[in-house]
């Protein structure tokens, strides 16, 4: 016989799973420290190819005023510290910043996992009853 | 309020009957919309400002993701930007890399804010954009407003310079570049548009989670005041130069439809809060449950009553009560038949539910059913506070 409360809690699963639920289960497959340290790997090769982007830019714009430093050392030395100290300031924030959110988001992801899995119990527990 | 609410339900099972064409269809007039505004806009490489081709692309967008609009978008704007001068059109590629690699990180299934953001700049209803997300989606949905605001300003930058860029030869293109990033730097109004934005749809979404009652309307109210005192105070302190006006009236335009997205998204009836509180083995649960409000849709069944059947089935009937089920006879019936719920539970041969109540002769059933929400949301009126 249908049990109406099963087949209302296998659509919501069902539905969870095609929608939110994949994108947490594949979250939910990695370890904390994976999953963090892949996307922290992520954030620094998309920062350095927008810093390059960036001063690649700069160079077109103030290509002139670079040329002029080229010739005195101390100058190209005080450019190239500005250069790297942009680029530790962007990728650094740029990945701090991605830490926070995708810790952010695996925990949401594991709490999510954790009240679907709880779903799967219960529903376990429903087909035991009607057995 | 049962007339819209019936409204609903008969627009939720059209939607629900032909889904699998309304969303192509949808995805179709989107696209078609979005690449007609760019030409119109932009226009400069005359061979794609063509309708043929504009068709062609919106078809193929019916049937991709809707990432395919902003990608095929993309393409077109950086075309015209190329017809107009390389320069441009380089630097438009380095900003629409920059959006990519850095923000659309964060939110990238926001594809249809990105594209409608700027497309509601275009159209002058720009404050509509935050407080919908807001109601609508997450707080990392902030990132993709500003990636939209950011483009219409790219769009707009490209526009007021191209009469500057076409005076211009070939032998100035670091002046191109140059004039072009100035632009797009010096531009305060996208910079307190995006700021403004971005408050926004934090506070809305915030004030729309709490579990207060009306937190829904007090959200869109919150959002649209901060809204209007975060551009005011931006144009006093950097001469924005924005219309008080436009952003008033564009406010109040932006809660009427946040209403109405409220009306479909989040129908509850506060009046019929109930409180309740047990306990398992772990814990004491202090629940607040909203009521949703439904409709019951009165569907018309017309009934024939052939005489000669009649007078065939008549003899089986004779002598015993009508069976259940069975109606009695007559020309037209209004059956007032319960339709199915949001979950998909006919209710109609049932008794009557449990919180029904007649309003305005018809049945209104509170939709009270404890949803399986694996999101941390409550979305479906339900909030539970421990």
């Amino acid at each position: 016989m249908l049990n109406e409360e099963r087949i209302i809690l296998m659509t919501r699963m069902a539905s969870y799973e095609q929608n939110e639920g994949r994108e947490n289960v594949k979250i939910g497959n990695y370890f904390r420290s994976d999953y963090i340290t892949v996307q922290v790997l992520k954030s620094i090769v998309s920062s350095a190819v927008v810093f390059a982007i960036m001063f690649g830019l700069y160079m077109l714009c103030n290509f002139e005023e670079f040329m002029q430093k080229l010739y005195r050392i101390e100058d190209l030395i005080a450019f190239a510290v500005d250069v790297l100290t942009n680029f530790c300031v962007i990728v650094g924030g740029y990945t701090v910043l991605t830490y926070i959110v995708f810790t952010w988001r695996y925990a949401s992801a594991k709490r999510s996992l954790k009240k679907y899995y709880h779903n799967l119990k219960k529903l376990n527990s429903l087909y035991q009853e009607t057995r | 309020m049962t007339v819209l609410l019936e409204m609903k339900e008969r627009l939720k099972l059209i939607y629900s009957k032909s889904e699998v064409f309304l969303i192509p269809l949808m995805k179709f007039l989107m696209a078609f919309i979005t690449f007609n505004t760019l030409n119109g806009e932009l226009g400069y490489m005359t061979k794609i400002d063509d309708l043929r081709i504009v068709l062609i692309a919106a078809l193929a967008c019916s049937f991709l993701p809707v990432g395919a609009i902003i990608l095929i978008a993309a393409l077109f704007s950086l075309m015209h930007m190329y017809a107009l001068s390389m320069e441009v059109a380089l630097v438009g590629l380095c900003m629409y890399l920059i959006m990519y690699l850095l923000f659309f990180r964060f939110s990238p299934k926001d594809s249809l804010v990105v594209v409608l953001t700027p497309l509601l700049c275009t159209m002058k209803i720009p404050y509509v954009i935050p407080i919908a997300v807001g109601l609508l989606c997450g707080p990392s949905s902030a990132v993709s407003v500003g990636c939209g605001v950011g483009v219409f300003y790219l769009l707009q930058t490209v526009i007021d310079s191209a009469p500057n860029i076409r005076t211009m030869g070939e032998e100035d293109a670091l002046a191109k570049v140059r004039m072009m990033i100035d632009s797009i730097l010096a531009n305060k109004t996208m910079l307190v548009i995006i700021a403004a934005f971005a408050v926004t749809v934090l506070i809305v979404y915030l004030i729309r989670r709490m579990p207060v009652d009306y937190s829904w309307t007090i959200a869109m109210a919150a959002g649209a005041l901060a809204n209007v005192a975060i551009l005011l105070v931006g144009d006093l302190i950097y001469e924005v130069n924005l219309s008080v006006g436009n952003v008033l009236l564009g406010s109040l335009l932006a809660v009427v439809i946040a209403k109405v997205i409220e009306f479909f998204r989040f129908c509850v009836d506060y009046g019929r809060t109930e409180r309740v509180q047990f306990e398992d083995d772990e814990y004491y649960y202090y629940v607040k449950a909203v009521p949703k409000m439904a409709v019951t849709m009165s569907t018309k069944t017309v009934k024939r009553i052939n005489s000669q059947r009649e007078r065939e089935s008549a003899p089986e009937n004779r002598g015993g009560a009508p069976r259940q089920g069975e109606r009695p006879a007559g020309r037209t019936m209004n059956t007032g038949r319960p339709a199915a719920g949001r979950n998909g539970t006919p209710s109609a041969g049932r008794t009557q539910p449990r919180n029904a109540q007649r309003r305005g002769g018809r049945n209104v059933i509170a939709a009270d059913t404890a949803e399986a929400d694996f999101s941390g949301e409550s979305e479906n009126g339900y909030e539970e506070w421990q």
